[in-house]
């Protein structure tokens, strides 16, 4: 095996157009994947790129560079907005995973139970990626193509995920067999915007309970004006087509329904408290 | 093969390894430095934490070659003559049975207290158990490590 660390990104997508390579950057889901067989012939670590790593705002869009960690997110200052990525950044692993493991690889990695994919779909996350053709922006929704499959070409390399600024509060739930260091047997983000106590657009989406994560448009839709008293009958009442959960070792698909129903509605209401992460 | 230069516990060592040597396996095979310790290898368990830059790290989950130039230092390099404060409190306190852990608690533990001491912010007993999410003790039922990580903390 060969490690590449180049330091910028032209280095980096010079070194990818030649094939064979396997990004690398926190390396929390490469590493331990390394057991599983031969390692792979070509890393190519991206943690070293200049002005892949930060969180910025500019012309109305928010952006998480590639390489920044979910421990970057949880100390960066930013609106309510984000309350629920924050969150999800919390529990991912353990310290030691948010300080190497990134928001960029929790996406690429496309697991059904990354806890970043519901929350960034609640924000209408694009991903960033370029490569020879240059770059392209994808909704995030398109970019996971299945578990564990996304919408990169080869020679491509994602960039950075992008997210348009608005109103709204952010929140994430995450069911787990225990509190921490634990994969999700469901979880839920949503972002709500509110308007004289009303919810003026609610968007939500849920993991864990399909081969990947899926925003809830049909309960979005039935939303729209509810008073927070109203939002758990609404949601017990919403018919729920994207929830397609499965029996694996973590829960039963029927446990897995009932949990989500929950989740959604605690998550929707805690995006209209007042704002509560430190 | 990569030839690296690292500062391991203060002393510089020079190999030339394979680029996927793990750092975990570089300290135990290569130096013999065997007291950092392997429970899981999937970056679960946090045995084997040790510091590199002054940082914890789980060796298990960086590749050696990618640390050229750095400061390592793992349990053997803690105690300066005298056992450290945080390995005598977790004698005294009873913070471990079998010991396989200890290790990566004790690092993973000292760059807690560090970190909350260079930041200005108190180390409550809830904090600790948050920030020791990373290490898992199949015997202790961690209540003694608390103790230890809180009284050690009062020493350093
Ligand atoms: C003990 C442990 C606990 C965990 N707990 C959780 C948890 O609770 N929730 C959760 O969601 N995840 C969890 N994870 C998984 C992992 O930590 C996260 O998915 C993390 O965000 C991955 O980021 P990374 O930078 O480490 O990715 P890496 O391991 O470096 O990469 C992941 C994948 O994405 C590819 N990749 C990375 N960056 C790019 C890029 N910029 N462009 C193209 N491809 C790229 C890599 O080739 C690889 O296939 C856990 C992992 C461990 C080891
Ligand atoms: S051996 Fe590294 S975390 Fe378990
Ligand atoms: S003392 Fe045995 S695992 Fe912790």
């Amino acid at each position: 095996m060969t490690l590449y660390r180049p330091d910028s990104l032209d280095s980096a997508l010079s070194l990818l157009g030649k094939g064979g390579m396997t990004v690398l950057a926190g390396g929390t889901d490469v590493y331990p994947g390394l057991r599983d067989g031969a390692p792979p012939a070509h890393l190519l670590d991206i943690s070293g790129i200049a002005g892949l790593r930060g969180i910025a705002r500019a012309g109305g869009q928010w952006r998480i560079g590639a390489a920044t960690t979910w421990t970057d997110v949880i100390r960066a200052d930013l609106p309510p907005l984000f309350d629920g990525l924050k969150l999800a950044a919390r529990e991912v692993g353990s310290v030691q995973i948010q300080n190497s493991g990134t928001v960029a690889g929790n996406l690429c990695n496309a697991s059904p139970a990354a806890d970043g994919v519901p929350v960034l779909m609640a924000l209408d996350a694009l991903v960033e990626v370029q490569g020879p053709g240059g770059s392209r922006q994808v909704p995030l929704t398109d970019f996971i193509a299945g578990p564990r499959a996304v919408a990169l070409d080869p020679g491509e390399l994602v960039t950075a995920v992008l997210i348009p600024d608005g109103p709204g509060q952010g929140a994430f739930l995450k069911l787990g067999a225990r509190r921490y260091l634990v994969i999700s047997i469901a979880m839920v983000g949503a972002v709500i915007a509110t308007r004289s106590g009303r919810i003026d657009r609610a968007r939500v989406a849920v993991g864990s309970c399909g081969p990947v994560a899926r925003r809830l448009t049909g309960v979005e839709t039935a939303l729209t004006g509810a008073a927070p008293g109203d939002v758990a009958r609404l949601v017990a009442a919403a018919d729920l087509p994207e929830l397609a959960p499965i029996d694996d070792v973590r829960a039963t698909a029927t446990y897995r329904n009932d949990a989500a129903r929950t989740l959604i509605a605690r998550a929707i209401l805690m995006a209209m408290e007042a704002p509560h992460v430190a | 093969m990569t030839n690296i230069t690292l500062t391991v516990n203060g002393k510089s060592v020079s190999r030339d390894i394979p680029d996927e040597t793990l750092l975990s396996e570089f300290l135990r095979e290569h130096l013999r430095l065997t007291g950092t310790h392997v429970g899981c290898d999937t970056s679960q368990c946090g045995a084997c934490v040790v510091h590199v830059d002054g940082k914890a790290a789980k060796s298990c989950t960086t590749l050696a070659v990618a640390l050229d130039g750095a400061q390592v230092t793992t349990i053997e390099g803690l105690a300066n003559g005298d056992l450290h404060p945080m390995q005598e409190a977790f004698t005294e306190h009873h913070g471990l049975q079998c010991g396989f852990c200890t290790p990566g608690m004790i690092m993973a533990s000292v760059d807690i207290v560090n970190r909350y001491k260079a930041e200005g912010r108190t180390l409550t007993e809830k904090a600790i158990r948050h920030e020791l999410e990373g290490n898992i003790c199949r015997c202790t039922g961690y209540h003694n490590i608390v103790k230890a990580v809180e009284s050690a903390a009062a020493k350093m």
